[in-house]
């Protein structure tokens, strides 16, 4: 089963934290999201591995847009 | 059978909790950040112990059988309540490193005092650059919590080789004797613990103070013995002058004026003298039992209570990273009583937390920056762009003059924790008037008799730094304090570069010129704000009062609200209260 993981709101991406296969645990910290000159991160929702990383870092993305999969 | 209980129990016994404990992975993930505030503590650390050792060794005071200023706080003070203050004000950078006196909240006896020491290590405690507005701020401060102020002492006068920056002016070494007045007739009492040698001005800080207590060696003169040359007539020194002067130097067996034997035994200005260095501060302690003090008793509305989580979480919860936002709330849960808060409007204004809660049982009221992102607010740049946490928009600066106001009302002191980027800005932050809202701010604070502190948690930035109590609010603000991590500044370094040199890079540029000479001007701007913006800086030059970790701030807060509530000027019966009235609905 795999778990999106999605923009809390729109911005661009600062700075990613995981790559493909990485294990990773609830909250950890998997990338940065610039937005109104803050840098928010974004946490894992679950436990599991990085399946899939939707951006990359300058990439601007919108709010609910996909960033990356859990699985 | 008698029954006993804190007034307006239902509102204040169990307030709403806030907070909750940090995860198992926040605490994993904030590792470094713990270390980063370490690194900036050790610095605040290592020049506080610069301080310390500021001119002659304690060892030489030691010797000849005396105390050092430090030693006789540590005699004098209870232990474990000293809150020290301008621990490193030096605004002059002076040569002794220091302003000669060492200041600080404490309690005497069970009873909060602001004292403040002269630095018998550093030119016998000369007037020097910085003192006199370093003894302004502590007389302010004790006009401020009504409290007495406790005076330590051993001033050899000015010092005459810089004597243009300490004797006149408005703001100079005579303006603390005016102080001493004004607060006589305010009925706060100036209790004085006098030693060693103090002719001119240091007889003036003796003479000024309600009660003088000295140390059988100690003096106070409208002069000192020692001005033996008198004046030249030459108008300068020759050889033959200089001979003249040592001569008469060595010559020179005149005791100082002012001794015990005048000020005890004929005018009786001294009340006490003692033998013994301790025994003056035995007295002090005496009289500090006779000042007014109600009982906490009088005003708490519950039983004190730590909070529920544990300080050290507040070195996690804190973003050493500026651009980060946190949960401010997470914050305030490590300060307040059982970690309660009951909040004032939390759906109104949603940038701001405004509310009242518990300190050592006592109500005390809490104003401070929300952080993130705030979609679909504020309301009037709908569409146009999201707020963000530490700035100011229309609804907060409404809700905060109004609980500004009624905390006037209810006569709750009022803690700021400032972490703020500075008030909204443009053509729509216009039109919905935060200009005069900010100002309308300003004017709630001035308009109440409340005391206030600020923490400048992070950045204290442009005019929000202002309205939010910062210590331009002279009528009210006690004290302000910085942490390891505070920025204060009108603008971050980079927005101030780039508003200073962006005509000249396009002028540059259409010149065809090369633009590296104004890049390099313009981050040397940048480093030149970082520099001048770090914690030391801002204790050096009295942007905040004390540095603290933020471990301390619980303490510093506990010490403003007990002296607050110890004998206030106005007193709002507990259960005519109107605030809590107005949460609850």
């Amino acid at each position: 089963m795999s778990t999106e993981v999605t923009a809390p709101m729109s911005g661009s991406i600062f700075k990613l934290l995981v790559k493909v296969g990485d294990q990773v645990k609830l909250e950890d910290e998997l990338l940065v999201l610039e937005a109104m000159k803050m840098e928010n991160p974004v946490y894992a929702p679950v436990d599991g591995k990085i399946a899939e990383i939707k951006v990359s870092e300058g990439t601007k993305v919108q709010a609910n847009q996909v960033l990356i999969v859990i699985e | 059978m008698t029954r006993k209980q804190t007034p307006l129990r239902p509102y204040f016994e169990k307030m709403p909790d806030i907070g909750k404990p940090l995860s198992e992975a926040e605490a994993r993930r904030t590792n470094e950040n713990v270390g980063l505030i370490r690194e900036q503590e050790q610095i605040i650390a290592a020049e506080i112990e610069r301080v310390r050792k500021a001119g002659i060794p304690a060892e030489n005071i030691h010797k000849r059988g005396g105390m050092t200023i430090y030693d006789r706080l540590e005699y004098l003070v209870d232990a474990g309540t000293w809150r020290p203050l301008h621990s490193l004000y030096d605004p002059q950078g002076n040569e002794e490193g220091c302003t000669g006196v060492v200041d600080g909240l404490g309690k005497i006896q069970g009873r909060w005092a602001v004292i403040i020491g002269f630095d018998n290590k550093v030119m016998a405690g000369a007037w020097i650059a910085g003192q006199a507005e370093n003894i302004l701020m502590v007389t302010d401060l004790a006009k401020r919590l009504h409290v007495p102020l406790v005076w330590i002492t051993n001033c050899s006068g000015v010092k005459l080789m810089e004597q243009e920056s300490v004797y006149a002016g408005r703001r100079s070494n005579g303006a603390p004797f005016f102080r001493h007045a004004e607060l006589n007739q305010l009925g706060i009492p100036i209790l004085n613990a006098i030693y060693g040698t103090n002719p001119a001005g240091g007889g003036y800080q003796g003479i000024s103070p309600t009660i003088l207590l000295a140390h059988e060696g100690a003096n106070i003169a409208v002069g000192g013995a020692g001005i033996v040359g008198g004046m030249n007539p030459k108008g300068q020194f020759d050889a033959e002058g200089a001979r003249a002067l040592i001569e008469a130097t060595r010559n020179f067996k005149a005791k100082d004026p002012g001794r015990a034997e005048t000020h005890f035994d004929q005018t009786a200005y001294f009340r006490e003298v003692h033998e013994t260095e301790k025994g003056v501060l035995d007295g002090i302690k005496d009289y500090l039992r006779m000042m007014p003090a109600y009982d906490p008793v009088m005003f708490r509305v519950a039983a004190p209570a730590e909070p529920k989580y544990p300080a050290e979480d507040l070195n996690r919860i804190l973003p050493a990273n500026q651009k980060r936002p946190y949960d401010a709330v997470q914050f305030l849960a490590r300060l307040t009583d059982a970690s309660e808060f009951m909040e004032y409007r939390p759906d109104y204004g949603r940038e701001v937390f405004t509310g009242i809660a518990k300190i050592d049982g006592f109500p005390v009221a809490f104003i401070g920056n929300r952080q993130g992102v705030f979609p679909d607010y504020p309301e009037y740049a709908k569409g146009a762009y999201p707020g963000v946490g530490g700035k100011h928009y229309r609804q907060g600066l409404i809700k905060q003059g109004a609980f500004v106001t009624l905390c006037g009302r209810d006569n709750l002191p009022i803690v700021w924790l400032q972490d703020t980027t500075g008030i909204d800005v443009g053509d729509l932050a216009e039109e919905a008037e935060l200009l005069a809202l900010g100002q309308s701010l300003v004017y709630s604070i001035e308009q109440t008799e409340l005391a206030m502190m600020c923490v400048v948690l992070r950045k204290g930035t442009a005019a929000a730094h202002y309205i939010m109590c910062g210590p331009q609010a002279n009528a009210n603000n006690a004290f302000t304090l910085g942490t390891p991590l505070t920025e204060i500044y009108v603008m971050h370094g980079e927005t101030a570069a780039a508003a200073s040199y962006a005509r000249r890079l396009v002028k540059e540029d259409e010149a065809g010129r090369d633009i590296a000479p104004v890049l390099e001007k313009m981050n040397q701007m940048i480093r030149d704000y970082q520099e001048k913006s770090r914690p030391v800086y801002c204790a050096q030059k009295g942007f905040v009062d004390e540095i603290v970790c933020l471990t301390e701030l619980r303490n510093y807060i506990k010490a403003f609200a007990g002296a607050n509530y110890q004998n206030p000027r106005s007193i709002t019966p507990v259960h005519q209260l109107l605030l809590p009235r107005i949460i609850k609905g």
